[in-house]
């Protein structure tokens, strides 16, 4: 098949700690912390309350009242945050072939809210379906979702929703990779969204997978994740198309890979499988030596499971380096965004890339004997990163690594 | 050049039933619904008419072990694998087992749904945390790569009313990069209280509880359920393990039409035309080529008439299936379902008719009464969905 390379040219981000790409960027270089009592819903009765929620949107910044109203809120995330996308890389709908613009999201639950709202409305209504209103249903499927975002960015090439859980933004993006790279389409909008999700606290609680005040990926005394919300975007191009245009280049996309554990839905496999499968694959797929990595971004949730398991992965493939690559979680500062994360965390690489600075992992004070690398914590450091990989794992063992490098024209 | 990508196994559940001889006899037969009402939480207020799988025993396929605490969806899943394509996991060496990808609209939709019931009426600190692992999308196909030990590609695809088309599209993609050298993909969706509810409330179900494809007055669709899979690999991995092609996957087309009518789909057609012409463009051949269509026609009246404007200017003279008449809108499984009826037509020779005649929307040749004696080289099957989601397979008869 044809091969083109790939390049970022325009972000897009809705986050728990801001809304747009510098404001997201500004906060985490200074470590902010984005965890907070949960406002969307009543959370007593659980046994922890806390979550990761984006306190600064304003749809209507993005949207037309009229497509507010007929959008959940994982839409409206992914909406704005492609639009930012499209707006930062200087791509107009018009002068595009629409039929060679591809959208690739991916979700976790999708506009589970719609869902809440239509089933709590039947139980008000005594279970009655005319308790529900019309228009109500066909915003629930996640499918919508990268439906409005094609149709915000005037998008007719492949259109596509990968709901593959947390690891979904990776895999969405090494789809779109993938288009760009065989010379099916030149742009593609691709990322994650997710809102905050009752049925994830609510099942993350059950499964006493939460934190009760702060997400502390890597720390001895961390005690699990803090579900959160927000999209992340990412202008992708063929390298052919970015420069005819003269466009502003934040990163190569190198390769990704995927591999899954095939062991349990709920929690990881110990031995790492999925995630060495996924990580060696990246490489391969991105032709880059283990050698020349310079950085890596977690999925570093902070639950006991996931940042001991994933030290292993990064110790097995990298081995003696393993120690001295850069590794933090940028999860200690927005929670944990499901679908959305890993978009957000390729967006935080190709600035980290971009900017020769690596974020830290906040809340990091104890180290842990069984996760002994060097985790970035605290505090910002300013790091040439040539090659940076991104990892995300996901219920049902579905785990990614995506690569990303400097671009050297 | 790309290679080519063959299917060499395939396996379905459905209301047609659950082996290729049993789907090719029910697609002589009239089309069979029955009434569905009362669900695990909930009951509808009056009983519809929907093309359920009545006898339904995943038990008798897939033994006992581990199906506890896998709902509908899931079953329906590694029933459709066990069917047909159990037999590539055992014979593989580990680590080489197949990928899977599954396209599915809602996903465990029941479970989702349940759980957020379950937590209202108990409370949502005494909801099963064991429940929650279903409510994820991609919890079926993740079960499946479970079940058989399967460590490549677990991926989930959920365009609506396409899905189970763009999982091919997405395996297809992986075999031509060379990621994987078999997947296993398909299509998949459950009939649930809420989706049932939903499409009502979207005013897509056919109050008199028939589906009368590209029918005049079309009242709407009939909801559907199933999950058809099949084994995608490159030629040359078929031909270097032995295996025998039962058709050629010669184009495949997956585009989107922003273009919205009052009822969500563009009455010009923009998008399933391109389609069309894009999957026959991929394969190298005329339309004129196409021996029959598989169309994406489900009784609801936009839908339809969209699609018939479209086959009547590119196709006027073509043979039009309408397999959704016998098999009812299985959603994200719909256009694997009408693959795997398009499969077993071309195998016998055959395009099966809707079994009723009726005054239609535009002219074109939709098939009413089976014809035999057929004999078709290329057939295309189509899938249009309200949200702009476009889609065309171009299959190649290798039997």
């Amino acid at each position: 098949m044809k091969k083109d390379r790939v390049v970022v040219t325009g972000l897009g981000v809705v986050s728990p700690i801001g809304t747009g790409t510098e404001a997201f960027w500004n906060a985490a270089c200074k470590g902010i912390n984005g965890i907070a009592p949960i406002t969307a819903f009543d959370t007593s009765g659980f046994r922890t309350s806390v979550g990761a929620e984006v306190k600064d949107f304003s749809p209507s910044a993005f949207l037309s009242p009229q497509q507010i109203s007929s959008m959940g809120r994982s839409s409206q995330f992914a909406c704005a945050a492609a639009k930012m996308a499209m707006g930062d890389a200087g791509l107009d709908t018009a002068k595009l072939d629409p039929y060679r613009v591809a959208v690739s999201m991916g979700t976790t639950m999708g506009e589970p809210q719609i869902l809440e709202q239509g089933i709590e409305m039947l139980y008000r209504g005594e279970g009655a379906p005319g308790a529900v209103p019309a228009d109500l249903p066909a915003q629930y499927p996640c499918g919508v979702i990268s439906a409005n975002v094609a149709r915000s960015v005037g998008a007719c090439g492949p259109v596509i929703m990968i709901p593959t859980a947390c690891a979904a933004g990776n895999y969405a993006i090494g789809y779109a990779f993938d288009l760009i790279a065989t010379g099916i389409v030149d742009v593609a909008m691709a990322g994650g969204s997710d809102p905050i999700s009752k049925i994830a606290f609510t099942g993350f609680n059950r499964l006493l997978a939460t934190a009760k005040e702060l997400c502390r990926p890597f720390d001895k005394n961390r005690d699990g994740m803090c579900v959160g919300e927000g999209a992340g975007v990412l202008a992708l191009e063929s390298l052919t198309h970015a420069k005819n245009r003269g466009a502003r280049i934040y990163a190569e996309v190198l390769g990704y890979g995927l591999g899954c554990d095939a062991f349990k839905m709920t929690i990881p496999d110990p031995s790492g499988s999925g995630g060495i499968l996924a990580l060696k694959r990246a490489l391969a797929n991105a032709a880059v030596a283990p050698e020349s990595v310079d950085y890596i971004s977690a999925h570093g949730t902070g639950t006991e499971e996931n940042d001991k398991t994933e030290t292993l992965i990064i110790k097995t493939v990298f081995g003696n380096r393993a120690k001295s690559i850069p590794v933090s979680s940028i999860k200690s500062m927005i929670g944990h965004t499901m679908g959305a994360a890993s978009a957000i965390e390729a967006a935080a690489c190709a600035l980290m890339v971009s900017r020769g600075v690596v974020l830290p992992t906040i809340n990091y004070r104890e180290p842990d004997p069984e996760c002994d690398l060097d985790y970035v914590p605290n505090t910002v450091r300013n790091a040439g990163v040539r090659v940076a990989v991104s990892n995300a794992y996901a219920f049902g063992g579905n785990n990614s690594t995506l690569v990303l490098g400097k671009f050297g024209g | 050049m790309d290679p080519k990508i063959v299917i060499t196994h395939a396996g379905a559940v459905s209301c047609l039933g659950t082996s290729p001889d049993a789907v090719a006899a029910s697609l002589l037969a009239p089309p069979k619904t029955t009434a569905v009402k009362d669900f695990e939480f909930h009951s509808l207020p009056e009983a519809r008419q929907a093309f359920a799988i009545g006898n339904f025993d995943p038990e008798a396929i897939l033994g006992k072990k581990g199906l506890r605490t896998k709902d509908r969806a899931t079953k329906l899943l590694l029933s459709a694998i066990e069917l047909g394509c159990k037999g590539l996991y055992e014979s593989a060496p580990d680590g080489r087992r197949p990928g899977l990808c599954v396209g599915t609209a809602f996903g465990s939709v029941a479970s989702i749904g349940d759980f957020l019931s379950d937590a209202i009426v108990n409370g949502s600190h005494n909801v099963n945390p064991q429940a929650f692992a279903n409510t994820v999308i991609n919890s079926p196909a993740s079960n499946a790569n479970i079940r058989y030990a399967a460590h490549a590609l677990s991926s989930t695809v959920a365009t609506t009313f396409n899905a189970g088309l763009d999982a091919l599209a997405y395996a297809i993609m992986f075999l031509r990069r060379g990621y994987e050298q078999c997947i296993v993909a398909g299509g998949l969706e459950e009939i649930s209280y809420y989706g049932i509810v939903g499409l009502d409330r979207s005013g897509l179900l056919s109050v008199q509880g028939t589906l009368l494809p590209f029918a005049k007055d079309g009242s709407g669709t009939v909801p559907g359920e199933g999950c058809a899979v099949f084994c995608l690999e490159t030629e040359e991995s078929a031909k270097a393990r032995g295996a025998v092609p039962v058709a050629e996957i010669a184009g495949i087309a997956s585009c989107f039409d922003p273009k919205r009518g009052a009822s969500g789909f563009n009455p010009g057609g923009d998008g399933a035309r391109h389609a069309m012409k894009q999957a026959c463009e991929a394969a190298g051949i005329p339309l004129s080529a196409v021996g029959f269509v598989a169309a994406g026609a489900s009784g609801v009246a936009a839908a339809d008439n969209m699609e018939a404007l479209a086959l009547e200017e590119l196709l006027p003279a073509t043979p039009v299936a309408a397999y959704k008449a016998k098999t009812g809108e299985c959603i994200g499984a719909s256009p694997c379902v009408s693959l795997a009826c398009a499969l077993s037509d071309m195998k016998h020779g055959r395009i099966s008719g809707t079994g009723s005649r009726y005054p239609l929307c535009r002219e074109i040749d939709l098939v009413a009464d089976t014809r035999h004696a057929v004999s078709a080289e290329y057939a295309l099957v189509n899938s249009f969905s309200c949200d702009g989601y476009c889609g065309s397979i171009l299959l190649k008869n290798r039997n």
